[in-house]
């Protein structure tokens, strides 16, 4: 890599990225009340720690995260302790991610709690890539955040109309009050929660796509040879089918190219 | 070199805001204007308003204990300042006393108030001296306020209302 590319790489890691995180980190726990207009901290509740462990794991499966070579023994000790805290600020993100999108109280919060969970253990034991993952986060984040966000939200507004302040008090007299009334908190809340998961997909996009220290051709050619040597043969030889099916005239055409080089005896 | 500036800095920068967050959320400041009065307190910086505390003093000695109060939190906003928290629990004893029965309500926050000034001095007991007052230390108006709380047979007794004296 260049100097350039080493510099801005190193910016990305060592300084966008923790930012970006522990942005999230602060901002997930952030409620506006909505009749004093006060800043309300919220830490992770335990769940959310739980949720960030799973979702870390999926990381690593996903190789959004690449252990190996994040935490590399080879690699300088201070590298490790910005790596160390950088994956520590994901954590932090991660949990207050999941903070910034569970319901406050009630039996909505717990639901939404088990989705997540149900949705998380399905995946450690799904095929992924970063890619997919990525998707598959903004999907999950999304459906939360729409649901908490847009549709409780409008439940339970107090400026709402009489129809909708109706179809709260509905719900809550038919689940005894289980339900678990959002919190009065204002309009800005769910601003400050869009900014704060919008940021964290984009760090994890980042993340996933950012260059790496030993992204050189030779050494990602090389771990695309180990993986495959990895797989068994029938998967072995599906990846061959799909990349003839991907590059037939390529690898024709360097054939042809190999021949014509070639003398013939 | 470049590099292993910015690594550096990246640690630094990642140690400085990740604590910058836990204090936050440990104050849990509720507007802008705490969360300057939070950080000059953590800094060492934090002084009350002492023009308030004055024109509090003033409103106490004239017997109006709920504006004094008022003044008083507005010279010691993080409540951080010993004196200032003594008074206010003085306030409250003052204006809670009953010759009859104490407002337990009032007796409670002065209470709170009190523990928060003993809080504040932990080396020291505090001592205020203020020929106004006739508890001049936060032990003795604890206990004070404490022994106002107190449900007991001495309380039924009608003499005792004799013996009753506000200080």
């Amino acid at each position: 890599m260049n100097d350039q590319r080493v510099t801005n790489h190193a910016l990305a890691r060592y300084l966008l990225l923790p930012t970006i995180f522990l942005t999230v980190a602060l901002a997930g726990g952030l409620r506006i009340d909505a009749a004093t207009r006060a800043f309300v901290f919220l830490p992770p509740p335990l769940v959310t720690l739980v949720l960030a462990t799973l979702l870390l794991l999926l990381f690593v499966r996903g190789r959004l995260l690449e252990l190996h070579e994040w935490f590399n023994s080879a690699l300088p000790p201070r590298t490790l302790i910005a790596h160390a805290l950088t994956v520590g600020a994901l954590c932090c993100a991660s949990a207050q991610a999941f903070n910034a999108v569970l319901p406050e109280a009630g039996l909505l919060r717990w639901l939404f709690a088990f989705f997540f969970l149900w949705t998380l253990w399905q995946n450690q034991f799904s095929t992924f890539d970063a890619r997919r993952l990525l998707r598959s986060l903004v999907a999950l984040f999304g459906t939360a955040f729409a649901l908490k966000h847009l549709l409780l939200a409008a439940l339970y507004a107090p400026e709402g109309n009489w129809l909708r302040r109706l179809a709260g008090t509905l719900v809550e007299g038919l689940t005894q009050g289980t339900l678990g009334q959002a919190e009065s908190y204002a309009p800005a809340t769910g601003y400050i929660a869009f900014a704060t998961l919008a940021l964290y997909v984009g760090g994890l996009a980042m993340l996933a796509f950012a260059p790496t220290e030993t992204d050189t051709t030779t050494e990602r050619a090389q771990t695309i040879v180990n993986d495959y040597q990895q797989l068994a043969p029938a998967e072995r030889a599906l990846v061959r089918a799909e990349i003839m099916a991907d590059e037939p005239l390529q690898l024709a055409t360097t054939d042809s190219e190999v021949d014509e080089e070639t003398p013939v005896g | 070199m470049r590099h292993r500036l910015i690594q550096w800095l990246g640690i630094a920068w990642t140690i400085i805001f990740a604590l910058l967050i836990v204090w936050l959320y440990t104050t849990a400041p509720r507007n802008l204007q705490e969360l300057r009065t939070q950080a000059s307190a953590t800094v060492g910086a934090y002084q009350i308003d002492q023009a308030r505390f004055d024109a509090a003093l003033e409103l106490f000695r004239r017997e109006q204990y709920g504006a004094a109060r008022a003044e008083w939190q507005r010279a010691d906003p993080a409540e951080r300042d010993a004196r200032t928290q003594f008074y206010i629990a003085y306030a409250f004893y003052r204006e809670g006393w009953g010759r009859v029965y104490n407002d337990e309500e009032l007796f409670k926050r002065g209470l709170d108030a009190v523990k928060r000034a003993n809080g504040l001095t932990p080396d020291a007991p505090l001592k205020i001296d203020d020929a106004d007052l006739r508890l001049h230390t936060a032990a003795e108006l604890q206990a004070e306020l404490e022994a106002g709380l107190a449900q007991g047979w001495g309380a039924l007794n009608p003499l005792a209302v004799l013996r009753r004296e506000r200080k």
